[in-house]
């Protein structure tokens, strides 16, 4: 943009110079020496409105700076504070003004930190009743009603194209499809729509070269892209995809795994209440062949009202390497009230990593407390079998990062509409498209 | 590719699987071991675990 031309005017109220960017596209012009706003079309700047403004506010963008916006030249030539009071609470935010003699007007507000490159629309969306929550159709895109509120102009600076005064008052509508929000004026005389996207501050900074940082925005805006939310979706397929892998070779182990019977014992019996060491015994060797895997020990017990426990060495023959572990089992039955209940197994299943072939034999010192006089079980040992847990643990593993990211999206969007007018009731979480949060952590996967 | 980090993840996570049935690990941790004399097949009630924290606190109970 080369150098715009500027008309140099004097305040008729306080005499301070006055420079018109937007030359005769101007309609009012705000004296930054008196606040006095005048009417720019007239050569002597009739006053329109003695300033008004309870406080003052100081633009982030100063007045007059320029800078590129999406790759086009824009200079800052007003700005206005604007008012929204909801359920007793005001809330403000800033407008900037920008100006570029080829291309018009645009406009930039924020809230919060948040910021957004608003364009006036000039056709009017196609307006959807859907349930409670209206809808409004532009290009093809679906915006949901996210809040409606009355803004009034509380303060303003520069120049504007229309007639400003302190005091303007507007009903608002604001739709969003994240990371776009059309926003709807409404006033005695006319109704204008403007369709805003978010804009990460530090574009703003680096594009109209502010000093400093930005400050950080707080909480979720009503358009603002998350992260997350895309992800989810693509998350999810990935793991569908990871998890599909994952049953698949569970599945072939399955059916491959060999599950060869090394040995079984008899039908033997006890008598519980005898000291457990004369209860002792050794199987006969049996042997194990083929690569090292694992090596079930089942124990089934004709248990009825009791418990047995069965202290187990698996013996390496040929190397004296041994295995001690202890099983439980215990079953009880009933009835009460509720009818007929069981409690426990008779049967148990110990499967132990990582068995080489060789020579074993078991030592097995049985106990128990049941309320016959003997105590009927039956050993059988199985190598090679099939075990699901790693196949949970690894399904569960998987789910995380999904779970993590989904919980994360539905944080933000119930964040987001907290803020508006649907806050009770979270059905409005499902904006389109995508969004991303302010204190985003950025990419995790 | 999409989600470099999570794939990554996911495809360590399906060989680890992988190798532990490769392997035979189970989650199962049996106390391990060596050296135990044949004696204890001439006497398999002097034999003593070495450790005993089972054998206790069995369920005594039913509904």
């Amino acid at each position: 943009m080369s150098a715009p031309a500027v008309a140099s005017l004097s305040c008729s109220q306080c005499g301070a110079a006055i420079e018109l960017r937007t030359l005769d596209q101007a309609q009012s012009v705000v004296c930054a020496s008196c606040g006095s706003i005048l009417d720019a079309r007239d050569p002597n700047l009739h006053l329109i409105q003695a300033f008004e403004a309870r406080q003052k506010f100081t633009p982030q963008i100063p007045l007059g700076t320029r800078g590129t916006l999406k790759g086009e030249k824009w200079e800052v030539v007003g700005f206005q504070v604007r008012r929204a009071t909801i359920d007793g609470t005001s809330y403000d935010w800033e407008e900037y003004l920008l100006f570029n003699p080829y291309k018009g007007f645009r406009y930039l507000t924020q809230y919060d930190g948040h910021w957004n490159d608003v364009q006036v629309v000039k056709a009017a969306p196609k307006e959807l009743t859907s349930g409670r929550q209206p809808l409004v159709i532009l290009h093809g895109e679906t915006f949901k009603h996210f809040q409606s509120s009355n803004a009034e102009t509380v303060f303003a600076l520069g120049e504007f194209p229309w007639q400003i005064r302190v005091g303007d008052r507007a009903v608002t509508r604001d739709f969003v499809a994240p990371p776009r929000m059309l926003s709807e004026e409404q006033t005695p005389d006319e109704t204008t729509w403007s369709l805003g996207t978010y804009l990460p501050a530090a574009q703003i900074w680096e594009g109209f070269a502010l000093p400093g940082n930005p400050p950080r925005p707080r909480g979720v805006y009503a358009n603002q892209p998350s992260h997350y939310r895309p992800m989810v979706g693509s998350l999810a397929k990935r793991y569908l995809l990871l998890a599909a892998i994952v049953i698949a070779i569970g599945a072939l182990r399955f059916v491959s795994a060999s599950r060869a019977v090394v040995y079984t014992s008899p039908v033997s019996f006890f008598r519980p209440g005898q000291a457990p060491e004369s209860l002792a015994f050794v199987t006969p060797t049996f042997t194990v062949k083929g690569r090292t895997a694992n090596l079930e020990v089942a124990t089934e017990a004709q248990l009825d009202n009791g418990w047995a426990f069965f202290e187990y060495a698996l013996v390496n023959e040929a190397t004296g390497a041994t295995y001690e572990f202890g099983r439980d089992l215990s079953y009880y039955s009933g009835r009460d009230s509720d009818g007929n209940w069981t409690e426990g197994s008779k049967r148990d299943r110990a499967v132990l990593p990582s068995v080489p072939a060789g020579p074993y034999f078991l030592r097995v010192q049985p106990q128990a407390e049941v309320t016959a006089p003997f105590l009927e079980y039956r050993i059988i040992v199985r190598h090679d079998v099939p075990i699901a847990t790693p196949y949970l643990i690894c399904l569960a593993l998987l789910a995380l990062p999904p779970i993590f990211v989904a919980f994360r999206a539905w944080g933000m969007e119930s964040a987001r509409w907290k803020e508006s007018d649907y806050a009770s009731g979270s059905g409005s979480d499902d904006s389109d498209g995508s969004d991303s949060d302010s204190d985003s952590d950025s990419d995790d996967d | 590719m999409r989600h470099p980090v999570y794939t990554t993840f996911g495809v360590l996570l399906v060989l680890l699987v992988v190798a532990a049935e490769v392997r035979g690990w189970t989650p199962m941790r049996p106390n391990e071991v060596k050296n135990v004399p044949r004696s204890i097949r001439d006497n398999p009630g002097a034999y003593r675990p070495h450790y005993r924290s089972f054998g206790v606190g069995h369920y005594m109970g039913g509904k």
